[in-house]
C-alpha cells in the first residue's frame, strides 16, 4: 500500500517510491531522499511537530508537510 | 627548488575547502591554518568569508573555507557563495584547487557534490573524513573503487583525532589535485547547441559551467543585467524547462553514484545505540525540561562568569581615561578622547565576554549535535508565529544579549523568518536591562513574601521577562501578517551523531565572532558614542561658562569636605544645560503623559547608546556623582525626588512601572542597531525596528502609567 512518509508509524521502515512534484523536490533529493532508499521513522516531535527519519547512516528532520511529499511503501 | 629563490613573487596557490554541512570541514580548515585566519565579507551577502594561510615546507598556501552545501544548486545565501566561487564567477575568488571533504558515513550524498565539482572541471581532491565513526559503525570503504570511478585523488582522515592531517598538508604541497573531463554528460539533459551558445557568450570552455549559468544565471544579481536578459530570452526561445532538467540531472547523477557506492562500501549491520540518547533528549516532556535546564545552566554561567571580565574591562577603560587625561593638557581634545572615544571603545569591548561566552556555548551545543535537536523540538512552537525552529537560538541568546542573538539569526535560510527573528530578538529582556529593573523594582516594590514563599520583587522581575516574551510573540505575529515572501518555508535539518565538542573549533568561533562584532559593529557604536558625548558635554557657551564660573567661585570659598558636593552639583547643572539637557526639556511635553519629567527625559536620550547608561545618567542628574556604584544611594536619592508642582514623589509606583515597561520595549542599544545594520545589509530594517520599538515602548508605558496613576 502506498502512503506518504508523514504517516509512517514510529520505528517502522519503508521504501521510497517517489518524490512528489513540488519546489522542494530537488532539496529532498539532494539530501538523499531517492526512490529505492529505505527510511525509518526515528522520532516524531510532539503535537504534529517535525519528524526525524533515518536514511542510510544519518537522521534527517523534516516537517510533516515535507514528509508528505515522499511516497513510500511500508516494509 | 627554483621557486623558492623568488618566494615573494610567486602567488601562493588558492585552495578552496568545500563539503556538506557537518562533515568536519571547518575542523580541517582550523587545523591547517591555525590562527592565521581572516574573516571578511562576500559582497552583498552576510556570509562570512573565512580565509587563512598555511605554511608547509617553506611554501605558502591560501586556504578558503567555503560554506557547507549539499549541491551546487544555490538555495541559501551560503550556497550562493559556494556556487559563485566554484563556478568561478567572481574573479578574485577563483581557487586554483578544490579540496572536498566527505563524511565517510554519507558517501553518496558527498559524492553528489563531488561529481558536480568534477563536471565543473575543477582541480579536485577528496578527503573521506570521520573515518573513525565509519569504523565504529562497521562501515568499510574501498577507496580504490572510488578512485577508479572518479579518477581524483582520495585521502582518508579523522580530523577530530588529527589523523591524516599531515597527508592533507602533503597533498596540498604536492599539488596532488586532478581534473577529469566529466562525470555525467550534461548534454543528456540540455541541448548541446544551447550550451554552446552559452559557452560562446560567456567565454566558458566547460559545458557544465554553461548549464549552471543557464540554470541560475537569470537570478544571480552579480551578473550584468544584459546577460541576465540574454539568458532569459534564450530559455524562452528554447522552451527549456529548468526544473525538469535539474531533476533529470539529479537522477542520472545519483544512479551512477549508487552503483559506485555499492561496489565501494561494505557494511556490516550493527546494533545502534544512538536512538537511546534521543529517546530522552527528544522526549515530549523530558526533552523540553532538559533544554530548559541546559539554558538555565548557560545563563547562570554567563551571568556569573561574564561579570568578572566585564568589571575588569570597565575598570581598565576608566583607568585608561584617567591616565590619558593626566597626560594630555586639559581642553576639548583631552575630553573628546577621555570622555568620548575611550568610553566609546570601552562600550564596544565590554560586550566581548558575553558575546564570546554565548557563542562558545552555542558552538558546544552545535558541535555535540544537540542544537539541531532543539530546532527539531521547537519548530512546532515557533511556526505559528512566523518563526522557524532555528529562531530559538537567537531568541534564547537574546536573554543574555541581543547582539549575538541577531548575529546567530543568519543561519535561518528563509528571508522572512530571518527578518522576523532579527526584528523580535531585541525585545527579549537582555542583561543590560537588569540594572534598570533592579533599581526601579527596589524603589517601588516592597521586599515581601506573598503566599508565604513568593518574593514580590522577584515576581515583578519575572513579569518583566515575560513581558519581553509577550512582546516577541506579538511582534512576530504582526510581522508574519505584514511581510510577504515567495519563498516557501521548510525545515530540512540533519540530526548529527552525538559526539564530544572540538575545543579548537569552539575557541575559533568565540574568537571570530567577537572579532567580527568589534570591527564591524564597533565603528557605528563609536561614532554614536562620540555624537552623544558632544551633545552631553556642550551647550550654549554663555550658559555653560556661567555655570563653570559660578562653580569656580563656590569652590574657592568651600571647605575641603564641601568640594565633592559642589562638583557633583556642577556636573548636574552642566548636564542640564547641555544640548542633551535642552533636548530632554524639549521632549518633556511628549513624555509627561508617561509620568516622566525632563530629568528622566535626559536619561532616556542619553541611554539611547546603551540602556545601562540610564543608571549613571540618573546618578549625574541628581548630583550623586557619576562614579557611584552603590544602588542604595541612587535608590535613596530617587526616593527623595519631589515633583515641585504637585508635591508628590517623582518615582511613584506608576512612574517606575511605566519606566520599566518603557525599557523593556525600547531599543535603547546602539550596538544592536549596528549589528542589525550589518546583518540586514542596510539601514532600512534597523530604522524600522528602532521606530517600532520606540512606539511600542511609548504606548505601553503610557498605558501602564495611566492605569496605575
Amino acid at each position: 500500500m502506498l502512503i506518504t512518509a508523514d504517516s509512517i508509524p514510529v520505528t517502522r521502515a519503508a521504501i521510497i517510491q517517489e518524490i512528489l512534484d513540488s519546489p522542494l523536490k530537488i532539496n529532498l533529493m539532494e539530501l538523499g531522499f531517492l526512490p529505492g532508499k529505505t527510511i525509518t521513522l526515528h522520532h516524531s516531535a510532539p503535537m504534529g511537530g517535525p519528524m526525524a527519519f533515518k536514511l542510510d547512516e544519518t537522521i534527517l528532520a523534516l516537517r510533516k508537510t515535507e514528509a508528505s511529499l515522499i511516497e513510500v511503501q511500508l516494509l | 627548488m627554483p621557486e623558492s629563490t623568488i618566494p615573494s613573487q610567486v602567488k601562493s596557490p588558492k585552495i578552496a575547502i568545500i563539503g556538506n554541512p557537518n562533515v568536519g570541514k571547518s575542523t580541517i580548515f582550523n587545523q591547517l591554518t591555525g590562527l592565521n585566519q581572516k574573516i571578511g565579507n562576500y559582497p552583498g551577502v552576510t556570509v562570512d568569508k573565512r580565509t587563512g594561510s598555511m605554511e608547509y615546507h617553506g611554501s605558502n598556501y591560501e586556504i578558503i573555507d567555503l560554506p557547507g552545501t549539499y549541491s551546487l544548486y544555490p538555495n541559501s545565501e551560503d550556497e550562493i557563495i559556494a556556487h559563485r566561487v566554484l563556478n568561478q564567477l567572481s574573479e578574485d575568488e577563483k581557487p586554483d584547487f578544490v579540496l572536498m571533504v566527505i563524511d565517510s558515513c554519507q558517501l553518496s550524498r558527498g559524492l553528489f557534490l563531488a561529481t558536480q565539482l568534477i563536471d565543473l572541471g575543477l582541480n579536485l581532491a577528496l578527503v573521506l573524513n570521520m573515518a573513525d565513526i565509519a569504523t565504529r559503525k562497521n562501515i568499510a570503504i574501498k577507496t580504490f573503487e572510488i578512485f577508479k570511478a572518479l579518477g581524483v585523488p582520495i585521502l582518508s582522515t579523522d580530523a577530530r583525532g588529527e589523523k591524516g592531517l599531515d597527508q592533507i598538508r602533503e597533498l596540498i604541497h604536492q599539488q596532488n589535485f586532478s581534473k577529469k573531463s566529466s562525470f555525467i554528460t550534461i548534454e543528456e539533459v540540455v541541448s548541446g547547441t544551447l550550451l554552446n551558445e552559452v559557452k560562446e557568450k560567456f567565454e566558458f570552455t566547460n559545458s557544465y559551467q554553461a548549464y549552471q549559468m543557464l540554470r541560475f544565471g537569470e537570478k544571480d544579481k552579480s551578473i550584468s543585467l544584459e546577460s541576465r536578459s540574454w539568458i532569459k530570452a534564450k530559455l524562452e526561445e528554447n522552451k527549456f524547462d529548468l526544473e525538469k532538467a535539474q531533476l533529470e540531472e539529479t537522477k542520472i547523477r545519483y544512479r551512477i553514484i549508487t552503483s559506485i557506492v555499492e561496489k565501494a562500501v561494505v557494511k556490516t549491520p550493527d546494533v545502534k545505540k544512538e536512538s537511546g540518547i534521543d529517546k530522552i533528549l527528544l522526549h515530549p516532556v523530558f526533552g523540553y525540561l532538559i533544554f530548559g535546564g541546559i539554558l538555565l545552566i548557560i545563563f547562570q554561567a554567563i551571568f556569573a562568569w561574564a561579570s568578572v571580565p566585564m568589571d575588569l574591562i570597565d575598570g581598565f577603560f576608566a583607568e585608561l581615561a584617567g591616565s590619558v587625561s593626566d597626560l594630555l593638557p586639559s581642553g576639548p581634545l583631552s575630553s573628546l578622547i577621555t570622555e568620548g572615544i575611550i568610553p566609546g571603545i570601552g562600550g564596544v569591548v565590554i560586550f566581548i565576554p558575553q558575546i564570546a561566552m554565548l557563542f562558545g556555548f552555542l558552538a558546544i551545543l552545535e558541535d555535540t549535535g544537540y542544537m539541531s535537536r532543539v530546532v527539531f523540538l521547537m519548530d512546532r512552537w515557533m511556526r505559528p508565529f512566523g518563526l522557524h525552529g532555528k529562531s530559538i537560538v537567537p531568541l534564547v541568546s537574546g536573554v543574555a544579549c541581543a547582539i549575538p542573538g541577531v548575529m546567530a539569526a543568519r543561519n535561518i535560510g528563509n528571508w522572512k523568518e530571518k527578518i522576523i527573528t532579527i526584528m523580535v530578538t531585541p525585545l527579549m529582556s537582555c542583561s543590560a536591562r537588569l540594572p534598570v529593573y533592579v533599581i526601579l523594582i527596589g524603589l517601588v516594590v516592597p521586599n515581601e513574601l506573598v503566599l508565604g514563599f513568593v518574593n514580590l520583587q522577584a515576581l515583578a522581575l519575572l513579569s518583566l521577562y515575560l513581558l519581553g516574551v509577550i512582546g516577541v510573540l506579538f511582534t512576530a505575529l504582526l510581522l508574519k501578517n505584514i511581510l510577504k515572501t515567495e519563498e516557501k518555508s521548510f525545515l530540512m535539518v540533519e540530526l548529527p551523531t552525538y559526539r564530544a565538542p572540538r575545543w579548537l573549533d569552539v575557541l575559533m568561533t568565540m574568537y571570530n565572532k567577537s572579532k567580527t562584532f568589534v570591527f564591524e559593529a564597533g565603528k557605528v557604536i563609536l561614532a554614536i558614542s562620540v555624537i552623544l558625548w558632544v551633545l552631553a558635554s556642550y551647550g550654549p557657551p554663555e550658559r555653560m561658562d556661567a555655570i563653570r564660573a559660578e562653580s569656580e567661585v563656590k569652590l574657592s570659598q568651600a571647605s575641603p569636605e564641601e568640594i565633592p558636593a559642589i562638583e557633583n552639583e556642577t556636573s548636574s547643572l552642566l548636564l542640564e544645560n547641555s544640548f542633551i539637557g535642552i533636548m530632554g526639556r524639549a521632549i518633556e511635553p511628549v513624555i509627561r503623559p508617561l509620568g516622566y519629567d525632563w530629568k528622566i527625559g535626559i536619561a532616556l536620550i542619553a541611554s539611547f547608546a546603551a540602556r545601562e547608561v540610564f543608571v549613571s545618567t540618573i546618578a549625574t542628574i541628581y548630583s550623586i556623582g557619576a562614579d557611584t556604584e552603590d544602588e542604595l544611594t541612587i535608590r535613596q536619592k530617587l526616593n527623595q525626588q519631589i515633583n515641585p508642582t504637585t508635591g508628590d514623589k517623582v518615582y511613584n509606583k506608576a512612574t517606575a512601572f511605566s519606566l520599566m515597561v518603557f525599557y523593556a520595549f525600547a531599543m535603547q542599544c546602539m550596538s544592536t542597531v549596528a549589528v542589525v545594520y550589518r546583518e540586514t545589509k542596510g539601514w532600512k530594517w534597523p530604522l524600522i525596528q528602532t521606530a517600532y520599538m520606540t512606539v511600542l515602548a511609548y504606548f505601553s508605558a503610557l498605558l501602564v502609567y495611566q492605569i496605575l496613576s
